[in-house]
């Protein structure tokens, strides 16, 4: 019986290892990483520069640059520009070997081990980084659609998205009413939407547009860091910023792009200046084509290697990930993307392997100088990823500590970005 | 008979287990300065995602490139202790062994920081 490469291989990494690894002796092995943000990208250049070219890392991403989605709410606040959220490729090409392929990926065949790009060339893997983020449910607001994102901008994606909200923003006259709807869990970003009302307040109270009032109508009872949050939104803002959960709003019966109305079961918000429509959200598309997460949701890993249940050749990282008690962030992301690395490494090098763990802090900025954050540390434990240490701001914390958190977060910001792409 | 076996062979067999031992303890020394330093490598993938690789010296978060070991394990130390301020690294802190904390030492150590 003739055996082909892909034969031999497939047969090679079905003998259990012995203290060697499956792969070696073939060759090169091939990873290919499935989407460029914070989870891709790391992975990326982690295998790519720790294997030291024993590894063929190739990196799917149709986009030539990275607008990252953490610190987008400081551009939409005037804290940054827009160029200093904004990352390139380049690096992981030139200084770790890294193979871009600027194309987006179709689909995954994972009987054959193979990622098909729109530009109908076939990548084949021995193993596969899948790291789409997320994608948007557009019919879980009642009158949202795919065609309203324009009108009623979601932000919740990087690029022309992000830069809409910054523009409506600005547009929003004094004593004009901002609705934003936040979703249900799981979702991209847990504090996000309570930042971006921060910086919402931060831009139009300096603006001297103080009588512009901002009203979050929540999907659910609680969100994070939101002691710290209300009280600071109340030293900050005064009445800017109203928050209603579910039981106070009964729930969105409709929004209308054309009128810019806003209908809860309890009252009717008309003629707003501005209403921003964070919807429900799922894994990216190509990870729940590819039978990686089941219909509407997120994939199930293997919370000590990061390896998809549904198939050990491949790792799913970040927001398309159920990552147990981790929120959906690029620290998170970023984290997660190391363990993978290690893995892959460990089993087509056979590179030391260590013990899973992981690491996340989400900061987010109030007002100017003060900044929160929550954060903790997980390790595999009954069967997901679980918290073994957890902090969060409390409210009335000093005014230095608050802004030594601020300075930590900008800090974070370069070099968690410089530890992605460069 | 048995006696008398075990009587001549004792020394051989003492002889035996002193170079065993010895071989061991070689090796394990080796390996635990290796895998100290490997193992520092791997924990120290956690740190650059807060504190710069290129060792920059920034306003909010030290920069740990090129830190002194003692003085590195005495950081990590008041952390894990609570002495030292900062949830961040109290978190961290606290869930390292002092091996771990030692392995990250002598990698942080062992770096010189970009100019």
């Amino acid at each position: 019986m003739p055996i082909d490469r892909r034969g031999f291989l497939a047969s090679a990494l079905a003998v259990p290892a012995l203290g060697a690894p499956a792969v070696l002796g073939q060759a090169k092995p091939r990873v290919v990483v499935v989407g460029g943000g914070a989870g891709g990208a790391t992975a990326a250049k982690y295998i790519a520069r720790d294997s030291q070219g024993a590894v063929a890392v190739t990196l799917v991403e149709e986009n030539e640059t990275y607008q990252t989605c953490f610190h987008s709410n400081l551009y939409i606040g005037g804290f940054k520009s827009y160029d200093e959220i904004l990352h390139r490729y380049d690096a992981l090409a030139a200084k770790h070997g890294v193979t871009l392929a600027r194309a987006r990926a179709t689909a995954i065949d994972r009987d054959r081990r193979e990622v098909a790009l729109a530009t109908g060339e076939r990548l084949p893997y021995d193993r596969l980084v899948v790291s789409p983020g997320i994608d948007l449910k557009y019919d879980s607001v009642p009158g949202w659609s795919k065609e309203a994102e324009e009108a009623m901008p979601h932000g919740w994606k990087p690029g022309r998205q992000t830069q809409l909200v910054r523009q409506r923003l600005d547009a929003v006259p004094d004593g004009g009413v901002i609705v934003m709807i936040a979703p249900p869990n799981p979702y991209r970003c847990p504090p996000g939407p309570y930042e971006r009302a921060s910086m919402f307040a931060h831009a139009l109270k300096r603006a001297g547009k103080s009588k512009a009032r901002i009203v979050i109508l929540d999907a659910k009872e609680s969100f994070s860091k939101q002691a710290a949050f209300l009280a600071d939104w109340e030293r900050h803002y005064g009445g800017m910023i109203e928050w209603l959960g579910p039981k106070v709003h009964d729930g969105i019966t409709s929004v209308d792009p054309d009128t810019n109305n806003v209908v809860t079961g309890f009252e009717t918000y008309s003629d707003c200046a501005f209403v921003n429509v964070i919807p429900a959200q799922m894994a990216g598309e190509i990870a729940r084509s590819a039978g990686l997460a089941p219909a509407g949701g997120y994939c199930e890993i293997d919370p000590a290697t990061m390896k998809s249940v549904a198939d050990a050749n491949v790792f799913v990282l970040g927001d398309a990930c159920i990552a147990g008690d981790m929120p959906k962030s690029a620290f998170s992301a970023n984290s997660q993307a190391k363990v993978a690395a290690m893995v892959v490494r460990s089993e087509l090098t056979g590179s030391r392997a260590f013990p899973a763990r992981y690491f996340n802090t989400c900061w987010s900025l109030v007002d100017t100088d003060d900044a929160i954050k929550v954060g903790g540390r997980y390790e595999p434990r009954d069967g997901k990823i679980a918290a073994t240490e957890t902090f969060v701001s409390r409210p009335g914390e000093s005014d230095e500590l608050r802004k030594q958190t601020q300075a930590e977060n900008i800090d974070w910001y370069q070099a968690i970005t410089a530890d992605m792409f460069s | 008979m048995k006696d008398a076996i075990t009587k001549d062979l004792r020394p051989v067999l003492r002889r035996t287990a002193l170079v065993a031992l010895s071989t061991l303890l070689a090796f394990a020394t080796q390996a635990a300065a290796a895998a100290d330093w490997e193992l520092g490598q791997h924990l120290a993938s956690e740190c650059v995602a807060c504190h710069q690789a290129s060792g920059r010296r920034l306003e909010g978060i030290p920069a740990i490139v090129g830190l002194p070991t003692d003085q590195f394990v005495a950081l990590m130390d008041a952390y894990s202790r609570k002495q030292r301020e900062n949830t961040v690294m109290q978190a961290i802190a606290s869930r390292l062994s002092p091996d771990e904390i030692e392995a990250l030492a002598a990698y942080y150590g062992s770096l010189k920081a970009a100019d």
